[in-house]
């Protein structure tokens, strides 16, 4: 779980260009978005598309997301029950 | 704004729609208003994925009908651009404009051009340079032999009411006489792919304002609206429309999402209704593309401006949501409608309920008032409105 | 009353000008907007989501507004950006298709499609500094001071406008060329704006 959390910490880095920051500064139990991070509703867009690339998670839409992005820790959980790459 | 520009009248001489409906105004008004949509479900249209809601214009019609009027030139032209000659020919034919005269000028609205040439499996067929806007324009204005520049407007989605209000502003100044006023685009997988991943699509038919809505359907068009100055000591023939004024103004809040305040509609509806009768306004023809935030955004801006009581319709039930080809499509058939005397439905729109209460209208209504509103609101936080009268 | 150019950048590749004044900076980076970016030591993290278009026009902002726009969050309803350019979005566009070319690696990126369209980097601006007035963006095949100089004063029809952040702003195959200006109605004549006085700071 702590591999995939580090690894999804940085491919969060990467695809919402948080250029500025390292896994260090993230921390998985934070909010992803409102506060913590403060993401919106682009970065939550591309998020979607993050699971299904990289994990072969298909979501159809933003609400779906809503729970599952609550923080990394728990998009690591979701993620680990569910991946199919 | 000069004063002696307030004495100068800038009416539509002739216009004409190419869509799903029609390659007339008369068949697409036709066809609105006996509530047909030119809504259909497409299964992976333009080598999409997924299938999609669209409205989408008959690719047969439009290769025969632009052969037919083609027969100069040798060049290869591309969808967006057939669809822009074509329209624009058709409008002409109804005037007597001499388009090869100085004073006659081109303005194009459009959002994304050629933009399926950027596919690997399209860009073979033309030059590296057709992916440019302005090249298109080259095309277009050629075709006519028209001696001007066009003026080339990518404002997103309300492009069509910025190339209106640039054709207003120029013909006040007596810069030029005539502005030919083009909106149009063309659907392709760089299109829908890109609604598609902002979640933003309905695979029905959209509901505009209704407790349901849940997306808007793309669509595309050709649209063209000649405008003509003349002076006030010149009768105006009755059964015209005149475009009286038109502001835009942006939200400065986020780039794709609509403001949460509708501020930014709001300053543009305030900055165009200066000097307006609130009573005089048969109709307010929305964007109402059917998205949860759009749609309340809008009746949050209406009613800052106490405009709730009137009329309110979107046609992005019957034709999609037209991108650049959108103001000047929708101005089109408001107009034409209003002529005879009539405010056509919201198609899709069955039972409304946005933040701030509207009165939509469900069911084709008569209204013997002259004046109309367009909306339009655009990703980059734009928003216009443009107002116009029927004589 | 005057029309006045009151303030001016020219950013290039080769070259970064605000109001007769070089700044040079230290690459440092593939991308030299990044290397302005953190020379200005603006605290903006949206800046890295920005496609390269919004990126330039963006930082010319910054500089071209610097000690003018202080006040960042009132609105100013009298302000109109007006801008101009020969690629559009294409420079973005491309990137957009990379990821929707091939059926077997289909995946549309909405946070580079936000960016398929040249007036986000009005709309950029607007965000930053809460500006609420007109907001218009024009094609060209060539840079034009004339168009330009048309543009702004059509802009000015708009009664309401006071103040026009106008200019060329082009991204494409890594050449950035920009000139943003900002116009405003005065009483006193300062530098006048007109077509030759474009021309000037572009050249």
């Amino acid at each position: 779980m702590e591999a995939l959390i580090l690894e999804l910490k940085k491919e969060i880095i990467e695809v919402l260009n948080l250029e500025e920051l390292t896994p260090e500064d993230i921390n998985e139990d934070a909010p992803l978005f409102v506060e913590g991070l403060g993401l919106d509703s682009i970065d939550a867009l591309e998020l979607i598309v993050l699971m299904e690339k990289n994990y072969g998670i298909k979501l159809n839409n933003a609400a779906e997301g809503r729970d599952i992005f609550k923080s990394v820790r728990i998009m690591a959980e979701y993620i680990a029950k569910n991946r199919t790459k | 704004m000069e004063k002696n520009a307030w004495f100068i009248m800038i009416y539509q001489w002739s216009n004409n729609i190419i869509s799903s409906l029609g390659f007339t105004t008369e068949e697409n008004y036709t066809a609105v208003k006996q509530g047909n949509t030119g809504l259909k479900y497409y299964k992976n249209p333009f080598d999409f994925p997924e299938d999609a809601m669209l409205s989408l214009i008959d690719d047969e019609h439009l290769n025969n009908a632009f052969s037919s009027i083609n027969t100069k030139q040798k060049t290869a032209y591309t969808r967006f651009e057939k669809a822009a000659i074509l329209s624009a020919y058709k409008a002409l034919e109804k005037t007597n404009i001499d388009v090869k005269s100085k004073k006659v000028v081109f303005i194009l609205s459009t959002t994304k051009g050629n933009v399926e040439l950027l596919d690997k499996k399209e860009s073979e067929l033309y030059e590296a340079e057709r992916v440019y806007l302005w090249r298109s324009a080259q095309l277009i204005t050629s075709f006519f032999d028209n001696p001007n520049e066009a003026i080339i407007v990518s404002n997103a989605c309300i492009s069509g009411a910025a190339a209106q209000i640039t054709a207003l502003r120029l013909l006040q100044q007596k810069i030029y006489d005539f502005a030919i006023v083009i909106g149009a685009d063309v659907l392709s997988k760089f299109i829908i792919s890109g609604f598609q991943s902002f979640k933003s699509l309905s695979v029905d038919i959209c509901k505009p304002f209704d407790k349901n809505r849940c997306g808007l359907n793309l669509g595309e068009a050709a649209a063209t609206i000649i405008y003509s100055s003349i002076e006030n000591n010149r009768p105006l023939l009755s059964n015209n429309i005149v475009l009286l004024n038109g502001a835009i103004a942006n939200d400065a809040n986020h780039i794709s999402g609509p403001s949460r305040t509708g501020d930014g509609l709001s300053i543009a509806i305030e900055k165009t209704l200066q000097n307006t009768n609130i009573q005089d306004i048969a109709l307010i023809n929305a964007h109402g593309t059917a998205t949860p935030y759009n749609d309340d955004m809008e009746s949050m801006a209406i009613t800052a401006n106490q405009l709730e009581n009137i009329p309110i319709n979107s046609l992005k039930g019957f034709l999609g949501h037209t991108l650049g080809a959108a103001g000047v499509l929708e101005t089109i058939l408001s107009g034409v409608a209003l002529l005879d005397n009539m405010l056509l439905k919201s198609n899709g729109s069955e039972n409304p309920k946005t933040i701030c209460p509207l009165n939509i209208v469900l069911n084709n209504q008569n209204s013997f008032k002259t004046h109309f509103l367009k909306l339009l609101s655009g990703f980059g936080g734009c928003n216009a409105a443009i107002l116009l009268k029927k004589t | 009353m005057n029309i006045n150019i009151a303030s001016y950048c020219r950013l290039t590749n080769h070259k970064l000008e605000v109001n007769d004044i070089d700044i040079q900076i230290q690459k440092t980076e593939a991308s030299s907007l990044n290397d302005i970016y953190r020379h200005l030591n603006l605290s903006y993290p949206k800046f890295f989501k920005m496609d390269n278009l919004s990126k330039a026009g963006f930082l010319a902002s910054e500089l071209l507004l610097k000690n003018i726009i202080i006040d960042k969050e009132t609105p100013k309803k009298d302000m109109a950006i007006v801008l101009m350019n020969r690629s559009a979005s294409l420079d973005n566009d491309r990137t957009y298709q990379t990821t929707i070319q091939y059926e077997n690696n289909f995946f549309p990126s909405p946070s580079v499609f936000v960016y398929t369209l040249s007036n986000i980097v009005n709309g950029e601006i607007a965000i930053r500094n809460k500006i609420m007035g007109e907001s218009s963006f024009y094609i060209s095949e060539n840079f034009s001071p004339e168009k330009i100089y048309s543009a702004v004063m059509n802009t000015f029809s708009d009664p309401n406008i006071n103040q026009v952040i106008c200019g060329w702003v082009d991204y494409e195959f890594n050449e950035c060329d920009v000139l943003l200006l900002l116009i405003r109605k005065e009483n006193q004549e300062k530098i006048p704006f007109n077509v030759n006085n474009i021309y000037h700071l572009y050249t």
